[in-house]
């Protein structure tokens, strides 16, 4: 366990390195800073939609691409610089390694997410004049959903290359978060034919659900309402979690065959 | 507990081709056993197989054909990592970290726990003298520093077997001399060295054997003494009068005698001494006995040659 904590570590130290990612989160910080700015824009009740919902799209996004731009490249580089040769020739396994990378990610998630957070907090609280919890709550579906992602795009760099892995990755993520509300309009409609509802909802089933985590939905209409909000949030959050646990295990396996 | 570090039985490597590249043997059929206590030359030129081999041994790739073992395990077990350690050809090591900070983050792999890691780590950055450059960052480090780095990573584990690859290229000569110190200090430890090397320098001499590999195949295996076995000795000799070349060219040898000056060429050491009597009995001036011995560069050359005529 040591081994793979190390390894998170490092993967870890050199993500906080990366130029791109550190801008990417400047950038997101300074555009939260100043969103209250936007408050004269909106009056009374509107004002509270637009900021956080502004807010969290910011988030969202960052979140996306900090996902994405980290994890395409954290396996094939170790490849490609053989420092993974070096690591597989200490007493780690194979799958630590696998362990170690998705930690570092995740990791590197949470300290975004803290930053980004924390100072979304500050701004919505100057502009509003109070703490809404229901930004937690958001940020922690956030993290989960860049998290999966994370996953996603770690387990297609087992095999593919970063180009391909943008794209595939990027058309997983839209795909996740488009096509439960899709299925759900032409499981609607009578008239469409089961040969294009059932590969729909097949897809919808395998593909990860990214759409079940964006919960500015709910918070900014509130007249959208939950029967059982904690409930839903326990479970997307189990969910993420699973479908995390089978990604990584299932990289694991393809990592293990490959040659380096 | 078996007596060998390495063994590989048909070890056969190919590496398929991509598109319009031909699949290539990068190690065809190899048989190699490296005993325990042991510094073992894997020698050969660039391309001959030789990473390609340690990187199967060290379970980085799968061999496509044959069996490799380490310390008596299955290659590429990590769990026998911890009695191994390795030297990468070139240093590739997260050169955003200090020296310092890149092994401790290989002491951790190892398992080794505080407070021995930061006292090992502190030995071995003084013994491979960085102490002073510790926290500075890998890439600002030389090529012989970063090297250094990696001689310090490979005893972190206090290893049973070493398997250094290509330890001296690139290298000053007076890295060369600190490298082969350091082999022989090892040896006298007791560890195993599999030392692979392109480029014949001191550090190639102080092998016990030598395997020579060309284009994946062994062409060549034994101890250094008989595989440098061969040379001649040269006398050369003046004043010697013609009558007494007859019995010299009888004991062998190139004979050639010109205005009085002899020059021998014994392949034997033994029949040196008869002709010196010959030469000293007819009255002759012996000028100079000199022993040539064959050089691991000859067999290099010679072997390498051999195997681009055949
Ligand atoms: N990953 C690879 N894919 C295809 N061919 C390779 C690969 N690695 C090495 N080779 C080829 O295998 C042969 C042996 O390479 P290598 O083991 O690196 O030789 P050496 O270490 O003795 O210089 C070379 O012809 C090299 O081009
Ligand atoms: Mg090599």
């Amino acid at each position: 366990m040591n081994a793979t904590f190390a390894i998170a570590g490092a993967t870890f130290g050199e993500a906080v390195r990366k130029r791109i990612l550190m801008v990417i989160l400047l950038v997101a910080l300074l555009i939260i800073l100043i969103s209250p700015a936007f408050e004269p824009f909106a009056a009374g009740r509107g004002a509270r939609t637009l900021i956080i919902s502004f807010g969290f799209g910011v988030i969202q996004l960052a979140g996306t691409f900090i996902a994405i731009i980290m994890c395409t490249g954290m396996i094939p580089t170790e490849i490609e610089r053989r420092t993974i040769y070096t690591i597989l020739s200490k007493p780690v396994q194979r799958y630590q390694f696998v362990l170690g990378k998705f930690f570092g990610a995740v990791g590197t998630l949470a300290f975004m997410y803290l930053m980004m957070g924390i100072v979304f907090l500050i701004a919505s609280r100057l502009a509003l004049g109070s703490f809404d919890p229901q930004i937690v709550k958001g940020l922690i579906m956030f993290f989960f959903q860049s998290s999966l992602l994370a996953a996603v795009v770690l387990f297609f760099s087992t095999f593919v290359s970063p180009l391909v892995n943008y794209f595939l990755s990027g058309g997983v993520f839209l795909m996740g978060n488009l096509l439960s509300s899709f299925l759900e309009t032409i499981q609607r409609n009578p008239d469409v034919h089961p040969i294009t509802r059932i590969p729909v909802q097949l897809l919808t089933v395998v593909l990860p659900n990214f759409a079940n985590f964006n919960v500015q939905n709910p918070i900014i209409n509130p007249e959208q309402v939950l029967t059982d909000e904690v409930a839903y949030l326990v479970q997307t959050i189990a969910y993420a979690i699973v479908y995390m646990a089978l990604l990584i295990v299932a990289s694991m396996l393809i990592f293990n065959q490959r040659e380096m | 507990m078996s007596d060998l570090a390495i063994k590989t039985v048909n070890l056969t490597k190919r590496y398929s081709g991509l598109w319009s590249k031909q699949p290539v043997d990068a190690v065809k059929n190899l048989n190699l056993e490296v005993h325990r206590g042991e510094i073992f030359g894997f020698l050969g030129p660039n391309g001959a197989g030789k990473t390609t081999t340690i990187k199967v041994l060290l379970g980085i790739i799968y061999p496509t054909d044959g069996e490799a073992y380490v310390l008596g395990k299955p290659a590429g077990d990590p769990k026998n990592h911890h009695k191994i350690s390795y030297l990468p050809e070139n240093p590739y090591f997260y050169d955003y970290m200090t020296g310092r900070e890149i092994l401790t983050f290989y002491a951790r792999l190892f398992g080794i726990a505080e407070p021995q890691r930061s006292k090992r780590v502190n030995e071995l950055l003084e013994r491979v003298g960085l102490s002073r450059a510790a926290d500075q960052p890998l890439r600002t480090y030389s090529k012989g520093m970063q090297q250094r780095i990696g001689l310090a990573q490979c005893l972190l584990n206090d290893p049973e077997l070493l398997i250094l690859d290509e330890p001296t290229a690139g290298l000053d000569p007076i890295a060369h001399i600190d490298i082969r110190d350091m082999i022989l200090d090892l040896r006298n430890q007791g560890k195993t060295l599999f030392i692979s090397s392109h480029q014949l320098s001191d550090v190639e001499r102080v092998c016990d054997r030598v395997a020579i590999l060309n284009r994946g195949v062994m062409v060549q295996l034994g101890r250094i003494e008989e595989l440098l076995a061969g040379g001649h000795v040269e006398l050369i000799a003046d004043k010697v009068p013609d009558n007494a070349v007859e019995p010299i060219k009888q004991l062998g040898g190139k004979v050639s005698l010109h205005d009085g000056r002899l020059i021998v060429e014994q392949p034997d050491n033994g029949t040196v001494d008869r002709v010196i009597d010959i030469v000293r009995s007819a009255g002759g001036h012996i000028i100079s006995v000199k022993p040539y011995r064959r050089t691991l560069e000859d067999l290099f050359v010679e072997t390498i040659q051999g195997g681009k005529n055949a």
